[in-house]
């Protein structure tokens, strides 16, 4: 191979060592199974994929064939997802050490996820959506039902296969539709049609394409899965579910949605739009009386997806960073949030009900700080990353002028100042007995500590995430 | 020079800081010297100041100190600027120098108190805001000087917080102000809207030239700062938070409800007086105001048994002295009486305060009598503080400043002549008041023994020294026949018009009417009340008229059944909250859609999934058929 062969390879990097990390993992523990091991393989695969995004962004954007395209977005996510599902990694060891006997295997399926996710955001193809979504799916099976002497994880992760087969039908089913009416399957060809006008056929298939994904986002009304599977699953796979498979699968929903110029048919629009308005207001509505922390949170999801939808409309370089944005701080947000639920949880099962989480700032600082700040930063409090990402939504949804999104977005969020609130009054009560079993490593209360950092960071000064959000721009239009 | 006057009003509140942040660590000693220094320190440079204001001649009449431009949209141009003129700097020199002494008293006074660092803060702060108010170059500032010192006012009214009483005195003195003030920033805002700046010399020229006299605009603005002034400087029919200001500590009415903050009004008339000269039935409503309050309070005063209710009272009366000149237009006359004022009312407090402390706190004249023999102090001290006060003649400052005014009110039109007779009707009354109360703390038998009263040389230097000023301090300003002193004059420069001075028959008679008056006023006190009498006379005369008296005529009274009664009435309705019902109902409805979608929410997959299925087709169909 010759020195111009690797500079060419160069973009394809990333994702190419996300993609043998499981490889090198599943070699590894069949020679002999160590957790750490696992565990260091993992990261170190992940950071030379992070690594390896700045000589990437430099060379892109590139194709692998039909399916794969790497360009400044996808670039940008695959970073995010390469960062997050190492917070995840990093999150689950001590929560595996203390529930499992065999946790080799988890980083390999933990691996296969964050390549799925990749290979996601960087396709321009509906095959290759599929593929990538598969593999995903795939993975989060494995990963929700791991612990497999927990009924409730056994019975979260079929539930999961179940409804997930069912949602890939649908998504089959419509680029089959989308085939038939146009003989092809990339976004180019899509957005060729569009110019024309879809007919009948095309219109149901592309609806029926973005109803299998609103339910891979978890938006109403294809959200149903979502609590059952966040209660169910331990709650670092959790938090796996609500970033990264998400969160590619936003950054998949936005560069559909623009690169195939659907929203340009009003009808399609108007799904976005519904779905959007109706993901926020059930979603709140169900976390309003929610005292299940996990199924909180996986309600809160749900509105958040909703919110993220109204960046995913605003097609534009405002859009982009809005999306950017949104999904950076919500990763960091949900990590918060999922990491004090992990910490707290012990080998009897989960942390769940609000109980667990009383008095926490006096008997567990750190723990309590965190998922105050979380909390807050969920609703959208000024000095805290998800204010600032709301603001982008608004303003991306005011720059379109999408005022019935932006009046949706306030009121819901004004429903969600009750649960949110009520967490960090639980937080901050009077302490109950501290329960055993929990994580008292520095290891979690690190974790923490960066993410809180990074949290206040991201709300004080967000231009730190402007040049990647312009790259990703530029890319696109 | 002009630099040093922003340093004037910084020292206050440096002090304040400094005794704020100080931590309660801070010995007492410390509170003491940083609370008297600040305002020592800015006194001389007060007089510094003014020195080289006097120095520079006639060529420049005011010094103009800006330390930085607030907010710079076209016209409205407001800076942190401070300027000196003859009014502003008479103005200062009571403010820094009356003030000086009751710091120094007070530093003795209050030593035992465990809140000294407190009340040195407070008083303090107080200090800088009033001198925030004199000072300020443009209307803005100094309405904040305004609300600054009624703030400090409504902190120290309330400085004894641990008794309720107290802090509805406190509470009672804001809100009633507070009427006041709105109207006052209503009259200010259209002054701005209409003269189009709110620079203050720029307001005067501007309105001498651009308000028509007699205009609405002009009649409305001065109405309302006519109100606002009412407000601050207690005139019927707000009066009515000064005598429960007494709650304060001794010190704190002598400085802030006698001799400085409650002349703020009189000194903004005076200020704004082109804007009142533009609206002559506004000044005629002043010196009406200002007629009906002199009367009213001093025969209030009449009635009261606590000793500085008596003051209080005769406060209100002596600012309607000032607020008459001033509708009479004798704005140097009224400015005249405010500063004697402040000398010999800032002496009957401080006087009243030892008493009051050598008693253990008894306020209740009937029970005090015979502490002349005990009391020497404060038995002369309040007794030139009296006399001067009823204005006796040539002997007293409060004689010179009185006979400024009268004359100038004789003079004015129209009914001058009106109001000079009530003026000596309250000449009368003042003196009556006055004595009464001397003679009945003073003279007569003495009760029981007093407990040793504060001494040392802090009481006693500005007792002496306030003293003197009560006889001396009127000399400033007197009439040919007292040898034509016209300092006032000289210092007001351009600032305000001069006072005239009555030569001839006319002016003999009434100096003598006047002279006479006060002379039977502590005649009648005397027979009345004096030694003689007084056993005998235990409860008063005419007690029905002496009940309404002490019940300061019953405005207290009319203003609980006509405005708090019906306002308490109205909060009590609004108790439970009918405004949030409509909020419950939303909370509610949310809560009752929550129920719902969480019935769908109950684990089924079959359930989940045709949930899924319908979803789909919804999606299907509206693509579709749109």
């Amino acid at each position: 191979m010759t020195r111009a062969d690797l500079a060419d390879l160069a973009p394809l990097a990333p994702l190419a060592i996300l993609a043998v990390t499981p490889l090198v993992v599943t070699v590894a523990i069949s020679v002999r199974r160590h957790h750490a091991l696992a565990l260091g393989i993992t990261l170190a695969g992940l950071a030379a994929a992070v690594a390896a995004v700045p000589a990437a962004l430099a060379a892109a954007p590139a194709t692998a064939g039909a399916l794969v395209t790497v360009d400044a977005l996808s670039l940008s996510f695959t970073l995010l997802i390469a960062l997050g599902t190492a917070v995840v990694a990093l999150m689950s060891r001590p929560y595996l050490a203390r529930s499992e006997r065999r946790p080799e295997e988890y980083y390999v399926l933990l691996g296969i996820a964050a390549t799925g996710a990749a290979a996601l955001v960087s396709t321009e193809h509906l095959a290759g959506v599929i593929l990538a979504v598969e593999t995903l799916s795939v993975a989060l099976f494995g990963l929700i039902a791991y612990p497999r002497d927990r009924a409730g994880a056994i019975e979260a992760g079929l539930k999961y296969l179940i409804m997930t087969g069912a949602a890939s039908a649908v998504l089959v089913f419509g680029a089959a539709l989308l085939y038939a009416d146009i003989g092809g399957l990339t976004f180019d060809d899509i957005a060729a049609r569009a110019s024309g006008g879809f007919s009948v056929v095309g219109l149901a298939g592309l609806a029926l394409v973005i109803a299998g994904l609103a339910f891979k986002l978890a938006l109403a009304p294809f959200h149903m899965w979502a609590p059952d599977v966040y209660q169910g699953a331990p709650a670092p796979v959790s938090a796996l579910i609500a970033t990264v498979s998400e969160g590619a699968v936003a950054a998949l929903a936005f560069r559909m949605l623009s690169a195939t110029g659907a929203l340009t048919e009003p009808a399609l629009a108007a799904i976005v739009a519904g779905l959007a308005v109706v993901s926020m207001a059930a979603g709140n509505l169900l976390a309003l009386l929610q005292t299940r922390v996990k199924r909180l949170l996986a309600y809160s999801s749900v509105a958040h997806f909703g919110y993220l939808l109204v960046a995913v409309m605003a097609a534009g370089p405002l859009g982009v960073e809005a999306l950017l944005f949104y999904v950076a701080a919500y990763f960091v947000m949900t990590y918060l949030a999922f990491g004090v639920v992990t910490a707290l949880s012990g080998r009897a099962g989960d942390a769940d009900a609000l109980d667990h989480f009383k008095g926490l700032c006096w008997r567990r600082p750190v723990l309590g700080i965190a998922l105050v700040l979380s909390s807050l930063s969920l609703l959208g409090v000024p000095v805290t990353a998800g204010f600032i990402a709301k603001l982008y939504v608004l303003a991306a949804g005011a720059s379109e002028a999408r005022w019935g999104l932006v009046v949706a977005i306030a009121l819901t969020t004004a429903i969600s100042a009750f649960y949110y609130l009520r967490l960090v009054v639980v937080s901050l009560s009077r302490p109950a007995e501290d329960p055993r079993g929990d994580d008292r490593s520095l290891e979690a209360a690190a974790l923490l500590t960066v993410l809180v950092a990074l949290l206040i960071a991201l709300g004080v000064a967000p231009g730190i995430l402007e040049p990647l959000a312009t790259r990703a721009a530029d890319a696109l239009f | 020079m002009p630099s040093l006057l922003a340093l004037v009003v910084a020292l206050p509140f440096a002090g304040f800081l400094l005794l704020s942040l100080g931590g309660a660590r801070l010995p007492a000693r410390a509170v003491g010297i940083i609370g008297v220094s600040s305002v020592a320190i800015s006194a001389v440079l007060a007089v510094a100041v003014f020195v080289a204001l006097a120095a520079s001649g006639p060529a420049e009449v005011r010094f103009v100190d800006t330390v930085w431009t607030w907010i710079d949209v076209g016209p409205f141009a407001p800076a942190v600027a401070f300027s000196l003129d003859g009014l502003s700097a008479v103005m200062m020199l009571v403010v820094t120098l009356v003030g000086l002494l009751i710091h120094v008293y007070a530093a003795a006074y209050m030593r035992s108190d465990a809140s000294y660092r407190r009340f040195f803060a407070y008083m303090n702060l107080f200090v800088g805001f009033m001198l925030v108010l004199v000072l300020a170059d443009n209307l803005l500032l100094l309405y904040l000087g305004w609300e600054g010192v009624g703030l400090a006012s409504y902190l120290l009214i309330g400085f004894w917080y641990q008794r309720p009483e107290n802090g509805y005195a406190a509470r009672k003195a804001f809100i009633v102000t507070r009427i006041g003030d709105t109207a006052l920033a209503i009259g200010l805002f259209l002054l701005f809207w209409e003269l189009g700046t709110v620079d203050i010399a720029q307001v005067i020229t501007r309105a001498d030239q651009l308000l028509v006299e007699g205009s609405a605009v002009a009649n409305l603005s001065a109405a309302l700062i006519l109100a606002g002034a009412a407000g601050k400087s207690a005139q019927v029919p707000l009066h009515v938070w000064l005598p429960d200001a007494m709650a304060g500590p001794t010190p704190v009415s002598a400085l802030i409800h006698a001799a400085t903050m409650v002349t703020a009004g009189v000194y903004l008339i005076a200020r704004l007086h082109p804007i009142f000269e533009a609206a002559p039935a506004v000044l005629v409503a002043v010196a009406i105001v200002g007629a009906v309050t002199l009367l009213l309070a001093a025969l209030a005063a009449l009635g009261q048994r606590d000793v500085k209710r008596v003051l209080a009272y005769s406060t209100i009366s002596q600012l309607g002295y000032m607020v008459v000149a001033l509708g009479a237009g004798a704005y140097a006359a009224a400015i005249a009486h405010l500063v004697t004022h402040a000398f010999f009312k800032a002496l009957l407090f401080l006087s009243a305060g030892v008493v009051i402390a050598s008693l253990r706190g008894e306020h209740d004249l009937w029970r005090m009598g015979g502490l002349r023999r005990v009391l020497h102090l404060p038995f002369w001290s309040f007794g030139i503080g009296a006399a001067s006060l009823a204005a006796v003649p040539v002997v007293t400052a409060g004689f010179y400043s009185k006979e400024l005014i009268l004359w100038n009110v004789w003079v004015a039109e129209p009914g001058g002549a009106w109001l000079a007779a009530v003026l000596l009707a309250g000449t009368f009354l003042t003196a009556l008041y006055a004595f009464r109360a001397f003679f009945l703390a003073f003279f007569g038998k003495l009760r029981d023994a007093p407990s040793p009263p504060p001494r040392g040389g802090l009481i006693a230097a500005p007792l002496v020294i306030l003293a003197v000023l009560a006889i001396v301090g009127g000399l400033f300003e007197t009439s040919a026949y007292f040898g034509g002193i016209e300092l006032l004059t000289l210092t007001l420069g351009d600032s305000l018009p001069a006072a005239a001075h009555g030569v001839g028959a006319d002016a003999l008679a009434l100096m003598i009417g006047a002279s006479g008056l006060s002379l039977l006023g502590i005649a009648a006190a005397y027979l009345a009340y004096g030694p003689r009498v007084l056993p005998r006379r235990a409860g008063g005369y005419l007690p029905a008229a002496g009940r309404a008296a002490e019940a300061g005529f019953g405005f207290d009274a009319a203003y609980e059944r006509i405005v708090v009664g019906p306002f308490r009435r109205l909060a009590r309705g609004l108790r439970d909250e009918p405004v949030d019902l409509v909020y419950e109902a939303v909370a509610r409805l949310l809560r009752a859609a929550h129920g719902v979608l969480a019935f769908t929410q109950r684990g089924r997959v079959r359930v989940y999934l045709a949930v899924l299925l319908l979803g789909s087709l919804a999606v299907l169909a509206y693509s579709v058929m749109a």
